[in-house]
């Protein structure tokens, strides 16, 4: 499906166990391989993750499940460490 | 490998390997399930000629593939641009 990258500005990204990460902000496009490199994503949810002075995220392409009114990514346990895992 | 902010291309003028300034571009349209770049979406100068190129409403979508660099301009190649 086509679509155009100003339609990803302000959308809400969540991960696959419904954790809100934040807002895209933009889109960083990779000139020389012609595709999309990653979201960056701001307004990130302090309950995700503690930015320490950083503005956003930067939320590669390959993580993303689905994109249609939201944004899906994959829940990466690791980088997300705050998260409280049962 | 070259990476930029799609923000930082708008309002960005397009030209052409012959030299001639083509327009401003509006939007990037892309595939959603590989991420794959398709058109550059531009808004032709009132001088340019659009004849040939693939024109949508005062739109003219001009392949990626025809990108040869981004600096202060968007450089397009004047053969792989039309459609």
């Amino acid at each position: 499906m086509k679509t155009q990258i100003t339609d990803l500005f302000g959308m809400h990204v969540y991960t696959d166990k419904a954790v809100l990460v934040g807002e895209i902000e933009d889109v960083v496009v990779d000139v020389d391989g012609k595709k999309i490199d990653s979201l960056a994503v701001s307004n990130i949810n302090p309950e995700l993750m503690d930015l320490k002075g950083f503005r956003g995220l930067r939320i590669p392409y390959r993580i993303i499940i689905a994109i249609g009114d939201i944004v899906i990514i994959r829940h990466l346990t690791g980088a997300f460490g705050r998260m409280k895992q049962e | 490998m070259k990476k930029t902010f799609a923000r930082a291309l708008s309002k960005k003028q397009i030209m052409s390997t012959d030299g001639m300034v083509m327009g401003t571009i509006k939007n990037i349209t892309f595939d959603l399930h590989t991420g794959q770049v398709i058109d550059l979406v531009v808004k032709p100068d009132q001088n340019f000629e659009t004849a040939g190129y693939a024109v949508e409403a005062e739109r003219m979508f001009v392949p990626f593939e025809a990108v040869r660099d981004i600096k202060d301009y968007i450089v397009v190649d004047r053969y792989l641009s039309k459609k």
